[in-house]
C-alpha cells in the first residue's frame, strides 16, 4: 500500500524547487504525488491552497511553464496533475498530450469535471495514458459511486497507483486543515467504499497530523496531505523533514 | 452516460452550460433540479409564489411610457418595464423570493448567496426575513465600498454579510466564496444564485423565475400600444435581467438586444464585453463565453456598474447570441452616465447604473431608424447615488 499521497502546489515555493521536491518524494519511497496547477478561481480550495496558487501565479507559474518544468524529469514518483478544467480546455487535448508526453504525469485529477461533461476530451486523454481520477464525495451515494468507478474504470492491477486510485473526499467543504477531523464518519465511509472495487483508495481533505494519517492507513487507504504540507514548504521546511514523522505510524 | 439530470442542461448549437461542478455539489444539484421540477407542478407552491410576488414584491410592475425622452431622441414611442419599482428596487427579488420558497420546501433553512451590486443580496436578505430563513451573503470588498447602502440594507434585514477580499473583490470572487461555503454546508443550506449562470440547474432555474418580466411586459405593451415594439433592449451582466425580459419575445419578429459593459477601454481588463473579448471556457460550473487570458485564467474586468462586471455571459444568453437570436451591443461607463442623466431629466426616474447601459444605446437605435422601443429598467439608482454624485459633479 502507498503510505502517503502528498500534494504540492506547482510554483510554490518556486518552479525551480520542483525537481528537487519530486526527487525527495521518490527517495522517500512514495509512489505518487499530486501536483496542483495554480488556477485563478480555485472554487474547491480553502485559504491555504488559494494563497499558494495566487503566489505561484504571481511568480509566473502558468500551466505551460509548469508542464515545461516537468519536461524530462524521471527522478520522480508518478505525478497526478490536480487542476481545474478551463486551463486544460484552453490548451486542447492534442496540445495537452504533446506537453504531457515527456513528463512524469500519469493521471489527471480535474476538480470541476464530473464524468460525462466532456466525454470526447476525457476519452482522448484516457486513451493516451492520462486517465481522470474518480472523486467520491461525502454527498456521493453508493449508487453514484459505482457509476463513477465504472465511468472512470480501473486500468487493472498492472497499472500504477496513480492511474488506479479513487480519491475519497473525507468531509464536506473545501481543501484545508480546519478543525480536527472526526475520524468516525470517514472510517465508516471507507468501509462502505472499499468493497465497491479492487482499486486503492486515497483519502483527503482535512488530514495533517500523524495520528489521522495513521488512522487512514489502518483503514487500508492512502492518506493525502495537502494544505498543511504546502504551508510548511512555503515557510521553508524541507519535504523530507515535513514528511518524516508522517510516514511513520503513530500508534 | 450523463449525470442524470432530466431538464435540458445545454443551450444552443455549441452546447453551452452543463454542470462542471465539484463532486461534492453534484448530488445537491441533482436534488435541487428534482425539487424545482416538482415545485413547478405543485399548485400550492405556484399559488404561494404568485401571492408573494403580488403582495410582497408588488407585481405586476408598470410599463411606463416615456414620451418626453422619446421625443428628445426622435423615437415614436419608448416604454420602460419598471423593475425598479419592485420591493428592494430591482428585478433580483423575483428569483430570490422564488428560490427562498423552494429552499423552504426542501427543508433547508439556511441560505447562502453572492452579490455584486448588492441588489441580489438585498433581495435575498429580504426574502429570508420574510420567510424566516437565516441568510449569509458573500460580497467582494470593492463592491461593499461602492454599494455601501446595500450592505446596510442587508444587515438591517438580519443577513450576515461576509466580505470577500480575494482578487478584485467583485462578483466573481463572491461567487467563488459562495460556492465554497455551499460545499461546506450543502447538507443543510441552499445556495440562491442570483444570475443565470453557474452549474445546471441554476441557469434554467433563474431564467424561469425571471421571465415574469418579459411575460408581463409583452402583455402590457400589446394592451397599451396595441402592437409589439420594434426593439426590446436590456442590460446583461450574467443574464438574469436580459433573459428575463428577452426570452418571452423570442418568437416575435423584432430586434432583441442585450447590452454589455464597455467599461473605460477596449483592452482586456478595461471592460466586461464578453462577446468581442471572450473565448469559450468554463467558469463557476458552466461553459460559456468568458473573458480570460492565454492560460485559461479568468481575466480582470472593469465597469462603473458593479452588476455588469462579471467576466462571463450566462450560458443560455451566450447561446442565444451566438445563434443569432439576440444581438449584443456595448455601452461605456461615460455613455451609461449620459443615459442616466437623460432619463432623470426627461422623466424623473433615477435608473441603476446597470439599466443605464441599456438607456445609453437609445440615441444610436434612434439614429438607426428604430421608432418604438421597450427597455428593461432593471433597477433603481438609489444605491448608485454616490457614483452619480462624484461623476456628475453634483
Amino acid at each position: 500500500m502507498n503510505p502517503l499521497l502528498p500534494f504540492l502546489m506547482a510554483g510554490d515555493p518556486s518552479l525551480e524547487a520542483l525537481p528537487q521536491l519530486l526527487s525527495d518524494a521518490k527517495a522517500l519511497g512514495l509512489k505518487a504525488v499530486e501536483l496542483g496547477l495554480p488556477h485563478s478561481d480555485p472554487i474547491a480550495d480553502g485559504p491555504v491552497l488559494q494563497a499558494a496558487a495566487h503566489r505561484a501565479i504571481q511568480r509566473g507559474a502558468t500551466p505551460l511553464r509548469v508542464l515545461q518544468s516537468l519536461t524530462g524529469i524521471t527522478d520522480s514518483p508518478d505525478v497526478v496533475l490536480f487542476t481545474y478544467l478551463n486551463p486544460l480546455l484552453q490548451l486542447g487535448a492534442a496540445e495537452l498530450k504533446r506537453l504531457l508526453a515527456p513528463t512524469p504525469v500519469r493521471a489527471l485529477l480535474v476538480v470541476d469535471l464530473p464524468f460525462g461533461e466532456e466525454p470526447a476530451f476525457e476519452a482522448e486523454l484516457r486513451a493516451a495514458g492520462y486517465p481522470m481520477v474518480p472523486l467520491l464525495a461525502p454527498t456521493t451515494t453508493l449508487g453514484r459511486a459505482r457509476q463513477i468507478l465504472a465511468e472512470r474504470p480501473d486500468p487493472g492491477e498492472g497499472a500504477p497507483f496513480a492511474q488506479r486510485f479513487a480519491y475519497v473526499v473525507a468531509r464536506l467543504g473545501v481543501t484545508g486543515t480546519g478543525q480536527g477531523l472526526d475520524l468516525k464518519p470517514i472510517s465508516e465511509r471507507v468501509a462502505d467504499l472499499l468493497p465497491l472495487s479492487s482499486r486503492p483508495l486515497a483519502v483527503g481533505f482535512g488530514l495533517s497530523d500523524p495520528r489521522s494519517l495513521t488512522a487512514i492507513r489502518r483503514l487500508g487507504a492512502t492518506p493525502v496531505i495537502g494544505s498543511a504540507l504546502v504551508q510548511e514548504l512555503a515557510e521553508g521546511r524541507g519535504l523530507r523533514e515535513a514528511l518524516a514523522s508522517r510516514l511513520v505510524d503513530d500508534l | 452516460m450523463t449525470l442524470g439530470f432530466t431538464l435540458p442542461d445545454r443551450f444552443g448549437s455549441q452546447a453551452l452550460g452543463g454542470c462542471y461542478a465539484p463532486e461534492t455539489l453534484v448530488q445537491p444539484l441533482l436534488d435541487l433540479e428534482a425539487a424545482f421540477r416538482s415545485a413547478l407542478l405543485d399548485p400550492a407552491y405556484l399559488a404561494e409564489l404568485k401571492g408573494e410576488l403580488r403582495h410582497f414584491v408588488g407585481r405586476p410592475t408598470p410599463l411606463t411610457p416615456a414620451p418626453r425622452l422619446a421625443a428628445q431622441l426622435g423615437l415614436k414611442a419608448l416604454f420602460l418595464k419598471r423593475e425598479d419599482l419592485t420591493h428592494t428596487g430591482a428585478h433580483k427579488i423575483n428569483n430570490a423570493l422564488a428560490q427562498a420558497l423552494l429552499a423552504k420546501r426542501m427543508g433547508k433553512h439556511e441560505i447562502i448567496a453572492e452579490t455584486g451590486a448588492g441588489q441580489h443580496g438585498v433581495a435575498t436578505a429580504a426574502a429570508c426575513a420574510r420567510l424566516g430563513l437565516s441568510c449569509t451573503v458573500y460580497m467582494g470588498i470593492t463592491d461593499m465600498a461602492r454599494q455601501a447602502p446595500n450592505v446596510a440594507r442587508m444587515r438591517l434585514f438580519g443577513a450576515k454579510v461576509e466580505p470577500v477580499e480575494a482578487g478584485q473583490g467583485t462578483l466573481k470572487e463572491a461567487v467563488n466564496e459562495a460556492l465554497r461555503a455551499w460545499a461546506a454546508r450543502c447538507d443543510r443550506a441552499h445556495y440562491i444564485l442570483g444570475s443565470a449562470l453557474g452549474p445546471h440547474p441554476f441557469p434554467t432555474l433563474v431564467r424561469t423565475f425571471q421571465t415574469v418580466i418579459g411575460e408581463e411586459a409583452r402583455a402590457q405593451i400589446l394592451e397599451q400600444a396595441g402592437a409589439l415594439p420594434e426593439v426590446v433592449i436590456a442590460c446583461a451582466g450574467g443574464g438574469s435581467n436580459g433573459l428575463g425580459l428577452l426570452v418571452p419575445f423570442l418568437g416575435d419578429p423584432l430586434q432583441r438586444i442585450a447590452v454589455e459593459a464597455g467599461g473605460h477601454g477596449p483592452d482586456l481588463g478595461e471592460h466586461a464585453a464578453r462577446l468581442d473579448g471572450g473565448r469559450m471556457g468554463v467558469l463557476h460550473g458552466c461553459k460559456t463565453l468568458l473573458l480570460q487570458d492565454d492560460h485559461g485564467h479568468t481575466a480582470e474586468t472593469a465597469s462603473i456598474s458593479a452588476g455588469l462586471d462579471y467576466p462571463a455571459l450566462g450560458p443560455e444568453l451566450a447561446a442565444l447570441i451566438l445563434d443569432g437570436k439576440v444581438e449584443v451591443r456595448r455601452a461605456s461607463d461615460e455613455e451609461a452616465l449620459s443615459g442616466a442623466r437623460r432619463l432623470c431629466q426627461a422623466e424623473g426616474i433615477l435608473p441603476a447604473l446597470e439599466s443605464s447601459h441599456a438607456l445609453a444605446l437609445l440615441p444610436a437605435l434612434a439614429a438607426e431608424g428604430a421608432a418604438t422601443i421597450l427597455l428593461g429598467l432593471s433597477g433603481r439608482g438609489d444605491k448608485d447615488l454616490s457614483t452619480y454624485q462624484s461623476r456628475s459633479g453634483l
